[in-house]
C-alpha cells in the first residue's frame, strides 16, 4: 500500500449497545482506503485498530455466508461485496439493516426473518417418505425443469431484500420477500410434492397478496436475485389453484445412477518428449 | 385460498365497475355528446328521470349491482391498506368486522330508495 494509492476515508459508524441503554448514536472514525478494499475491510480495520469493541457480524468475506449486510450510504448492500472505491464518496454512513431490530452496533437481529422461513417448510417434501429418508437412488430433473427456480437456490439469506422492502417497512407481519421467494422456489422444484402444504401459509393477511410488486427487494439483492418474480409466480401458482387452471404434475420419479461409468478419454501423449 | 379470492374478486369488481360505471357516465353526464348522434336522454339529471329509472327492474338491478361492486372494491382495498399498518392478528381481525359491518350500513342506505320504488 503505498502513499499516493491510499485515501482517508471518514466511517461515521452506528453504535448501540442495549446493555447501556442509550440512544443509536454516530461514531467517526479515519480509514485509510487502498484500490480494491472493501467496506468490510474498512470495518475490520478499525476493529483492529481503533475500537475493538465495534460489534459487526462476518464470516466468508465473498458474498456467500450473507452475514455483513448493513446500510451503507443509505442503501442495503452485503459490506464485503462492496468496494469503498465504487460508493465515491469520502465519508461512509453505516447503519445496522432496517426494517428489523439490532442486537448492538451493526448487528440486526435475523431471528423473525428465520422463524418465517422456517414457517414455509423450506425443504423438499414427497409422499414417498421412506425413499426421502433413506435414499435409494436419485431424483430425475430435467435441465429446463431445474430453470424455472434455479436463481432462487443461490439466496443467501442476508435479509437484504426485506431491508429494501416498503411493505416489510410497513407491516411487521409481512412474511417478508425472502420467504416468499423461498416458498415459490420449493413449489417449483418438480421433485418436490408440497405444494398442497405450503400455499395456505402464504395466503394469508400478511402474506403474498401484501407485496406491491415495488421490485426494491429485486434491486438491492447482493446474489443478483429476483425475488419480485418469484412473489409474482407464487401469486400466479395461487390463482391457478384456487381457479382449477393448470396442469398437476407428477412429481420427478426416481431413478438408479448409472452403474457403470465411460471410460476415461485417454491422457494424450506428449509430442514433445524429453531426451 | 380465502386471501386469493379476495383479490381475484378485488380484479373481478374493479372491471365491473369500469363497465357500470362508464354506462352510468355516459348515461348521466354526456347527454351533450349523445344529443349530437340523435339520441334524446332528456335531462336525466334530473330528479323525475332518475327516479323514473329507479323504478324501473332494469336500471335499479344494474344501480344495486354497481353499489355492490363499489362498496366491495372500496371496503376490501381500505381494509388492505389498514391491515398493512395493523401491528396484530387481533386488531386485524376487529378491522375486518368493523369495515363489514360499515358496508353492509352504506348498502342498506344506498339501496333503499330503489328497493322501496321498485315495492310500492
Amino acid at each position: 500500500m503505498t502513499e499516493d494509492s491510499t485515501k482517508r476515508i471518514t466511517f461515521k459508524v452506528q453504535r448501540y449497545d442495549p446493555e447501556r441503554g442509550s440512544a443509536p448514536y454516530f461514531q467517526e472514525f479515519i480509514v485509510p482506503a487502498s484500490r480494491g478494499m472493501t467496506v468490510l475491510d474498512g470495518l475490520l480495520y478499525i476493529k483492529e485498530n481503533l475500537d475493538s469493541s465495534l460489534a459487526f457480524r462476518t464470516s466468508c468475506r465473498m458474498a456467500i455466508c450473507g452475514s455483513c449486510g448493513m446500510l451503507i450510504n443509505g442503501y442495503p448492500h452485503l459490506a464485503c461485496h462492496t468496494q469503498i472505491e465504487e460508493l465515491h464518496a469520502a465519508t461512509l454512513s453505516i447503519k445496522p439493516l432496517p426494517n428489523l431490530a439490532i442486537i448492538k452496533d451493526l448487528i440486526a437481529d435475523l431471528t423473525p426473518l428465520f422463524n418465517n422461513h422456517k414457517s414455509i417448510k423450506p425443504y423438499i417434501i414427497r409422499h414417498d417418505t421412506e425413499e426421502l429418508l433413506n435414499p435409494t437412488a436419485e431424483f430425475v430433473q430435467m435441465p429446463q425443469e431445474l430453470e424455472t427456480f434455479q436463481q432462487f437456490t443461490y439466496c443467501v439469506k442476508c435479509g437484504i431484500c426485506v431491508s429494501a422492502c416498503p411493505t416489510s417497512a410497513s407491516d411487521k407481519l409481512f412474511l417478508s420477500p425472502l420467504t416468499l421467494a423461498q416458498c415459490y422456489r420449493y413449489c417449483a422444484d418438480s421433485r418436490d410434492e408440497g405444494e398442497q402444504e405450503r400455499l395456505p401459509l402464504v395466503d394469508i393477511d400478511h402474506g403474498v397478496w401484501h407485496c406491491h410488486l415495488a421490485g426494491a427487494c429485486s434491486e438491492a439483492c447482493p446474489k443478483g436475485l429476483d425475488p419480485a418474480l418469484a412473489i409474482q409466480l407464487l401469486k400466479r401458482r395461487l390463482v391457478s389453484r384456487a381457479l382449477g387452471l393448470g396442469k398437476k404434475k407428477r412429481p420427478s420419479s426416481v431413478v438408479s445412477p448409472p452403474t457403470e461409468t465411460k471410460p476415461k478419454v485417454p491422457f494424450p501423449e506428449f509430442t514433445v518428449k524429453g531426451s | 385460498m380465502r386471501n386469493t379470492y379476495l383479490r381475484l374478486l378485488q380484479l373481478v369488481t374493479g372491471a365491473l365497475i369500469a363497465v357500470l360505471l362508464g354506462i352510468h357516465i355516459v348515461i348521466m353526464h354526456v347527454d351533450a355528446i349523445l344529443g349530437f348522434f340523435g339520441v334524446d336522454a332528456a335531462k336525466p339529471t334530473s330528479w323525475g328521470a332518475m327516479i323514473e329509472r329507479a323504478s324501473q327492474g332494469i336500471w335499479a338491478g344494474l344501480y344495486i349491482a354497481l353499489l355492490v361492486f363499489v362498496l366491495y372494491h372500496a371496503f376490501n382495498g381500505l381494509r388492505n391498506i389498514i391491515l398493512e399498518l395493523t401491528p396484530s392478528v387481533k386488531t386485524g381481525r376487529i378491522v375486518t368486522w368493523v369495515i363489514i359491518a360499515f358496508g353492509i350500513i352504506a348498502f342498506i342506505g344506498g339501496t333503499y330508495v330503489p328497493v322501496a320504488l321498485l315495492v310500492s
